[in-house]
């Protein structure tokens, strides 16, 4: 019998056992559904994180005074959240020596080095109109800070070399805060000082960024010349560790101390999206794990299936036998009954897991990483339809042999 | 492939088909041996329990002899592979059942159709072939009509219409009118006997009954698995 008419067959069988086809290709649209979403979710955030690799500050090391025994302490930052990964006041001691003009000097002369920044940070009290809020606040090198930081502006402008009491903003602070909105130009008090707001940046934050002197001032018990983080941008984002290593022994040999004795951490942004990359990798491998079970307990539901078919059909087996079916006929058309049940499967999960992984974000709460969304490949599609006919024969193949070999006679004896 | 045609078209040479139950042995043909020449129209009579259907199914390739040989048109059946064997039964047997053994799910031209799809003969080819058999069955506006939607009669036709389409040199009729009255029976048993005389088919009729058996030309009666009578 020629190929296309076994389809046709196969075809027809998934037709005419309606509810029984429909119910066993259910158990793949749920494993394929399953695994097209979580495996879509995985490259979207994967591709998330690439994309805050390449473009937000993957060439920005923070340095900051403290040293943790452990190893580096990475803590995650979502992208338009300046600080470079690194949160100082977490790990930096009372006692732990502070980060001077003595080391910015020794980092300037470093070839590797294009830009470096000076921050602090504290807590202040700003007042807008007649609401007052306590509020993060970071002074910063306003000479270098536009070039190394990576946030966008909404509105305005960013702080310049000659600025003095102007400040940058959240937008969040700028729309919401307040009783009223802040436009640009308009005056906040912050500690006892006014302070023109020239810039509104796009990141749905409540900082507050002003020039380093200035901080100096409103900030309590910051002593002029001590900075909180050193923020650096190096010229070549792929010699990143044997940047980190120079940048590590110039600023030992800066502040007299070893590797037992350090003193400071270097971090790079780049480093902690990339083991938060691996992280993601490992736990979307073990819940792809999880949705390819189910795929499993589907092709179960095929082979269960197609053995009901068989002993449904041995009579009609014998009569096709009677009149000139070969067993090749025979076990090609229950072959392609099963794939087919794994195509449309494949085929429904696919779409389903589409719709399924555009709706993740919303069903996670539109929280943290899930905010990104997910993305489906054609690739994954086409695996995902692959693997759900592969399955579909395989699950096939024995219930086919065993209609195959039926004898004619005892198929059509068979009531 | 498909060997020369022999004259005669088929011969039993001592065969016996022994049935295993548990571990008891039952012979249902115990050393038959018989001539069928081709262009007879032979009727195979016998009880219940005499070796009938055995010897049909023996006969249409079905199944194969515990000893001796079965030679369908000089060829020993069992030297077949199972392959060559489905190819040989497609083109050289057509079969009637008693209970017409259509598929249910499809329509009368479907069936009609389905012996020479496992032939692969074209399409256009093949829909002409059915659409002129249903036709000569008297069925040419019941072609659409699955077998539910038929009667008795009309799917014994539908039957003949399948077994005719692979235009065989052999028609096998297991009882072809026990589900049928008598009249309808009649007609079908009037059919056959045209295939045979006007087409030169070789007919062989399995039946229970001797009233059948006068429309066929040459009467094997088999009694406990032997050959009573061949005349």
């Amino acid at each position: 019998m020629k190929l296309i008419k076994c389809v046709r067959h196969a075809f027809d069988m998934v037709v005419h056992s309606k509810l029984r086809s429909w119910l066993t290709i259910l158990g793949i649209v749920i494993g394929v559904a399953a695994v097209i979403a979580i495996g879509s979710l995985g490259s979207g955030l994967q591709s998330n994180i690439n994309q805050q690799l390449s473009s937000l500050g993957g060439d920005l090391l923070t340095i900051t005074a403290g040293h943790s025994r452990g190893g580096n302490i990475f803590t995650m930052r979502g992208p338009g959240r300046e600080g470079g990964g690194f949160d100082a006041s977490s790990t930096q001691s009372a006692d732990a020596p502070a980060l001077t003009r003595t080391d910015v000097q020794a980092l300037r002369g470093m070839p590797d080095i294009m830009t470096i920044d000076t921050q602090i940070r504290g807590s202040v009290k700003v007042t807008y109109q007649d609401k007052t809020g306590t509020i993060s606040l970071t002074g910063v090198d306003q000479r270098f800070w536009s070039q190394i930081t990576t946030e966008t502006l909404l509105e305005g402008r960013m702080l310049g070399p000659a600025d003095q009491n102007v400040v940058v903003i959240g937008s969040r602070l700028a729309s919401s805060y307040f009783t009223h909105p802040v436009g640009i130009n308009q005056m906040i008090t912050i500690g006892n000082s006014a302070f023109r707001v020239v810039g509104i940046l796009d990141d749905q934050s409540t900082s507050i960024y002003m020039p380093l002197q200035m901080a100096y001032q409103v900030i309590d018990d910051k002593t002029n010349g001590v900075y909180d983080t050193i923020i650096v941008r190096i010229r070549d984002q792929d010699l990143l560790d044997e940047t980190i290593a120079k940048i590590d022994n110039k600023m030992m040999l800066a502040r007299h101390v070893t590797d037992k004795t350090k003193d400071f951490t270097i971090t790079s942004r780049a480093q902690a999206q990339e083991t938060r990359a691996a992280t993601m990798q490992t736990m979307n491998m073990f819940l792809m794990a999880i949705a390819a079970v189910s795929l499993i307990v589907g092709s179960v539901g095929i082979a269960n299936t197609m053995f009901t078919s068989v002993m449904e059909k041995t009579k009609e087996i014998g009569i096709m036998k009677a009149i000139g079916a070969r067993n090749k006929d025979i076990m090609l058309i229950f072959l392609l009954n099963a794939g087919l049940i794994g195509l449309v499967g494949g085929l429904l999960g696919i779409f389903f897991g589409t719709i399924l992984s555009g709706m993740l974000p919303a069903l996670m709460g539109n929280v943290g990483f899930f905010r990104s969304g997910a993305t489906v490949s054609l690739h994954a599609m086409l695996v995902a339809l692959a693997v759900s006919i592969g399955v579909g024969v395989l699950a096939g193949i024995i219930p086919a042999y065993q209609a195959s070999r039926l004898k004619p006679v005892d198929a059509l004896r068979f009531e | 492939m498909i060997p020369k045609q022999a004259s005669p078209i088929l011969q039993l040479d001592d065969v016996w088909k022994i049935y295993k139950m548990g571990q008891v042995q039952v012979p249902a043909l115990r050393g038959v041996s018989i001539s069928i020449d081709t262009g007879d129209f032979v009727a195979i009579i016998g009880a219940s329990g005499s070796g009938k259907s055995t010897m049909m199914n023996l006969i249409g390739c079905l199944d194969l002899p515990t000893k001796g040989k079965v030679l369908l048109k000089g060829n020993d059946i069992a030297q077949l592979s199972e392959s060559d064997l489905a190819t040989f039964r497609g083109q050289t047997i057509g079969f009637i059942f008693q209970q017409y053994n259509l598929i249910q799910s499809m329509t009368a031209l479907q069936n009609v159709l389905l012996p020479l799809e496992f032939l692969e003969i074209p399409d256009r080819k093949a829909h002409e072939r059915a659409l002129e058999i249903l036709d000569l069955v008297g069925l040419a506006d019941k072609i659409y009509h699955l077998p539910s939607q038929l009667s008795g009669g009309q799917q014994q036709r539908v039957s003949i219409a399948r077994c005719l389409a692979a235009d065989p040199e052999i028609i096998l009729a297991d009882e072809p009118t026990g589900a049928l009255d008598s009249e309808t029976g009649k007609q079908i048993l009037t059919m056959m006997q045209r295939l045979w005389k006007e087409q030169g088919k070789t007919v062989i009729m399995v039946t229970h009954d001797l009233h059948w058996a006068e429309f066929a030309r040459t009467r094997i009666t088999l009694k406990d698995g032997l050959v009573l009578h061949h005349k």
